[in-house]
């Protein structure tokens, strides 16, 4: 290629793209030349110094523009007088790098002396310590003794807070800003910064709560030495003690890649425990990167309130039992169920665990119903992004669509790949009912009202967005706020058809994403579940009900009520939930950190998980249960391995034909090298050894695929009519996500506990006049138990009301209502 | 509620005016002035009411403090009396006068006298070598420089200075 250069490290020729930078030029013949301000996913800065090399260039003629040449024919080069820093200076023509001599060695050393100044080199206690380039520099190349006076080493603060989450050892900080500017320039989250100068510089937050920023965790994955640790792992274990386990993080759609590290341990009763949770790279899915919750919230799986045995209802009561007895008792009462059985599950299962309580329900010949607010499974399924898609990849001639999401609460990391794309010279559209943060890098923001969401599609379908409808490629993440099921079906379906018209299906970088709330929706939706309309006549004309994942009950009271009507009920799960305690028949089933399976993400990418810790005592996993509950009925399904059942998922379902475990765990090397203890240190998140994943098909590839059910015409111009609603006095109920919310597997991880949303209403200051709440604290919403406190924000919509979902408001799904103030309770007496 | 928008709202406007609106994050230095004027350092709150005029974090203003050796933090009296003590000074004795004069107002460096209306601190370089020992005074807004200095020198002018604001307090009242 005409735009690559030639030249040569330490005696090695290598040929790279022109703008490469020697220290990345060096990385891909396996020279490592040491860094810390440097890292391979931040612009480069030069302040610490580590990366000095000697560099010559060839001599050139000035008359001729032609290299002059030595007696024996080969380019003469002139060395620079000084040394240059590897990490700023873009590679040339001819050029002669060396990163291995006298000099070097010795500017290495002196630049450690410098570090080391006040550095306090305790390593015995330190975080970092096994794994902190830092130390293995010093110990390869920094001097014995300092010049510098011992007694003038700087004291400063050990155990400074940045947040209840992350915390600061001023001592250990060498200023490389690795922190800061990841804050600053990758997340857009400037909220640690530096204060003072030179020997006194501090790392300083002023947000509140401290280091407020959903991507905090992972400065302390590229710090390079141990200045920021998590309040999870601190002094917690010994990196060397540690054993890495890969996972893949349940939280949300995107399907993060983990590795979870473990250790045997006195302090926990010798048993196996989980030490932290730690990105693993997957360039294709989160990076390098994980968001916090990922890294903080998986103390669920540890919870001492895990369900340990089965329990039967008794005489009204439900009492342990043995898993012979609750097998027994769970057949007996489905099988009187006969065919009214419906399988209710929730998008966290894996997918062998739902392919085979769809076969149950196939067995039985019930229904096999996904527990969510969100339709469309089935054209992802048909639309969706294809294999060779990457949205790191997007960038100029592409496109990306994001309507009815707020990517920073629901998919984090997606939020930060697609501000990526954006900033890369992607088309981002963001079309929204409210203002949300990705809109900061939206080339275009189409608002509406929530109900004329169609609307926007169709505007652009008539091209309202030319660079969106004729770029090469066209991305559409489409999620749920501020519709109901109905309403995300047919969003979806238009999403679809604007996709289909303008050809952009079929091909990488090109389909529909689906902005799930749970890990696997995609994964319960190509299992062959399915969603109804409405849930609480399905529960409630059920003869028998077997819900797995799923908690229904503490969702909505009319859910409760629902399946308090229905007759036989069936629960398998990790907590006694509002749903569990409704049951008849409940088992313990095994977290997804204590077996292995496959779950299938937003971009409908299957990626393994591994167990990471042994089950709990008597809990089994879930795939295990519904067939044995399924042999009680005479049925067999497989429940042998997880892998046993991933072949006849693979044999049964068509575009996962060919999958198998061995194939998902397939790796290829990847750009960065991270996690490999290399002096060119890009981090603690863990090199990619057990599977990058596949991604599927699109059923559009197939061949003789039919066109569905999309749209011929003009669309409908809306769902439902939020002015009528409003005249009559009613607000449009509407959930938004928070990242932190108080779901089942968020709320055990008692670190977030302070940064959990909480349960209230919240209104515009002009709506909640209209409907007659002015200076009111508390409401009561139509419809729900309890008085909520109302909170009024001028960002909103009008005619709307806003609470978080999972955090203890008892609604699924948008719906109009009425709301009342409630009096201030006098006390008597 | 913006404290520093309310106490000064001309003074910002004349402020932000200056800069383009897209980039009127630039003017988070001027701003910090203002919101030093009146109590001879920046408050805590005035982070925050700077950050929301200029839409940026607490924190991208409070680096500015800390990187400035201008901007104070702390509260400290109504006068800064800065000596310079580098080595060109000190060899003119400065480091000595520096002494000298804490010792006889009872105080240590970077202290502040206990009527709140001097504090006396040593700084690096004020490009006056030559007429050292020198001190450079900030208060009321303004830069003052006191050249060739005696410790006598400088109690006489701290003592006019006491009677002015002594006068100005009488006046007032």
């Amino acid at each position: 290629m005409a735009n690559e250069v030639t030249l040569t490290i330490d005696g090695k020729t290598v040929r790279v793209p022109q703008g490469t930078l020697i220290v990345d030029a060096a990385k891909k013949i396996g020279i490592d030349v040491p860094v810390f301000c440097y890292h391979p996913k931040m612009e480069p800065v030069g302040m610490c110094r580590m990366c000095l090399v000697e560099v010559g260039r060839p001599v050139m003629d000035r008359a001729t523009n032609q290299p002059v040449l030595e007696a024996d024919g080969t380019p003469r080069i002139a060395f620079g007088a000084k040394l240059e820093t590897a990490c700023t200076t873009p590679v040339s023509e001819g050029m002669v790098v060396i990163t291995q001599n006298q000099k070097v060695a010795s500017a290495r050393r002196e630049v450690l002396e410098f570090l080391l100044t006040s550095h306090p080199l305790d390593c015995p206690i330190c975080d970092k310590g096994g794994e902190c380039p830092l130390q293995n520099l010093t110990m390869g190349y920094g001097p014995a003794e300092s010049r510098f006076l011992f007694e003038e080493k700087m004291h400063l603060a050990k155990h400074v807070p940045l947040g209840e989450l992350i915390y600061l050892d001023r001592e250990r900080c060498i200023q490389c800003a690795r922190c800061v500017r990841f804050q600053k320039d990758l997340v857009d989250d400037p909220v640690i910064g530096f204060y003072q100068r030179g020997r006194s510089l501090e790392i300083v937050t002023y947000s509140e709560p401290g280091f407020d920023s959903y991507f905090s965790g992972n400065t302390t994955d590229i710090c390079p030495v141990g200045a920021l640790t998590t309040a999870d792992f601190r002094f917690g274990a010994r990196p060397w003690e540690l054993k890495p386990v890969a996972s893949i993080c349940t939280h949300c759609p995107v399907g993060c890649n983990l590795t979870f590290n473990v250790r045997r341990e006195a302090a926990s009763g010798g048993k196996l425990v989980i030490k932290r949770a730690m990105p693993r790279q997957n360039e294709l899915v989160n990076e390098i990167w994980i968001c916090d919750k990922g890294r903080f919230a998986y103390h669920f799986v540890e919870s001492p309130q895990r369900l340990t045995q089965p329990l039967v209802r008794k005489n009204g009561e439900l009492v342990p039992a043995s898993w012979e007895e609750a097998l027994e008792a769970a057949a007996q009462g489905l099988k009187q169920a006969g065919e009214n059985l419906v399988v209710l599950a929730g998008g966290r299962l894996s997918n062998e665990d739902l392919f085979n309580l769809r076969k149950l329900a196939d067995a039985q010949r019930g229904k096999a119903i996904l527990y969510t607010h969100m339709g469309g499974g089935d054209l992802t399924q048909q639309v969706g992004l294809t294999p060779g898609s990457n949205l790191g990849s997007l960038g100029k001639g592409d496109a990306v669509l994001v309507i009815a999401a707020d990517l920073h609460e629901e998919a984090p990391i997606w939020w930060m790949r697609l501000k990526a794309a954006a900033e890369r010279g992607a088309v981002l559209v963001v079309a929204g009912a409210r203002p949300t943060r990705l809109e900061r890098y939206a080339a275009k923001v189409m608002r509406y009202r929530y109900g004329e969401e169609l609307n926007i599609i169709q505007s652009l379908m008539d091209g309202a967005v030319p660079e969106l409808s004729q770029a090469e490629n066209l991305v559409v993440f489409y999620g749920a706020e501020g519709l109901d099921l109905l309403g995300t079906n047919a969003l979806a379906q238009a999403c679809a058809t604007l996709l289909y018209r303008s050809g952009h299906y079929g091909r990488p970088n090109n389909g529909l994403v689906g902005v799930w709330k749970e890990g696997n929706a995609q994964g319960a939706w190509d299992m062959g579940f399915h969603t109804v309309g409405n849930y609480t006549r399905t529960l409630s004309e059920a003869a028998a009900v077997l819900i797995a994942a799923a908690d229904p009950a503490g969702d909505d009271p009319l859910l409760a009520q629902a399946l308090d009507r229905a007759g036989f009920v069936v629960v398998q799960e990790l907590f006694l939930t509002e749903t569990a305690r409704r049951a008849d028949v409940v088992f313990p089933a095994q977290s997804f950190a204590e077996r292995e399976g496959t779950f299938t993400s937003g971009e409908r990418r299957v990626q393994r998980f591994y167990p990471v810790i042994y089950p709990v005592p008597d809990c089994r996993a879930d795939f295990v249960i519904t067939a044995q509950v399924a042999r009680k009925l005479g049925h067999a399904l497989e429940m042998a391995s997880p892998a046993k059942v991933f072949l006849q998922i693979a044999s049964e379902i068509s575009h996962y034909q060919g999958l198998t475990y061995p194939r998902l765990a397939e790796v290829e090397e990847q750009w960065p090298p991270v996690g490999r203890s290399d002096l060119y240190y890009g981090g603690t998140a863990y090199d990619n050894r057990q599977g990058m994943g596949v991604a599927l098909p699109a059923l559009c590839q197939q061949q003789g695929w039919q066109l569905p059910m999309f749209w011929n015409d003009r669309l409908p111009e809306r769902t439902f009519e939020l002015a009528a609603m409003n005249q009559q006095g009613m607000v449009w109920l509407v959930p938004f996500n928070r990242l932190y919310d108080r779901g089942t597997t968020v709320k055990p991880s008692q670190l977030l506990e302070k940064r959990m949303v909480s349960a209230h209403i919240a209104l515009h200051p002009e709506t909640a006049r209209a409907v007659g709440l002015s200076g009111v604290e508390k409401v009561q919403v139509e419809g729900l138990d309890g008085p909520l406190p109302l909170v009024l924000d001028e960002t909103l919509p009008q005619g709307v009301a806003f609470y978080p979902r999972s955090a203890g408001v008892p609604a699924l799904a948008p719906r109009g209502v009425k709301l009342h103030a409630v009096k201030a309770e006098v006390q008597e007496g | 509620m913006n404290e520093l928008l309310q106490t000064y709202p001309e003074e910002v406007k004349q402020i932000l005016a200056k800069y383009p609106a897209e980039y009127k994050r630039s003017a988070v230095m001027p701003l910090l002035y203002l919101a030093q004027r009146k109590e001879g350092y920046v408050p805590r709150q005035a982070l925050e009411d700077i950050a929301e005029i200029l839409e940026i974090t607490p924190t991208e203003v409070a680096s500015i403090v800390g990187f400035y050796t201008l901007y104070y933090d702390q509260p400290a009296g109504r006068y800064r009396i800065q000596v310079c003590t580098d080595l060109p000074c000190a060899l003119r004795g400065a480091d000595r006068f520096l002494e000298e004069l804490c010792q006889r107002l009872g105080i240590r460096e970077g202290e502040t006298t206990p009527d709140g209306l001097f504090t006396v601190e040593a700084v690096k370089c004020l490009a006056a070598c030559h007429r050292a020992p020198v001190f450079q005074v900030q208060g009321d807004g303004e830069i003052e420089y006191h050249e060739n200095q005696t410790v006598e020198l400088t109690l006489a002018w701290m003592e006019q200075v006491r009677e002015k604001v002594r006068a100005e307090k009488e006046a007032q009242s």
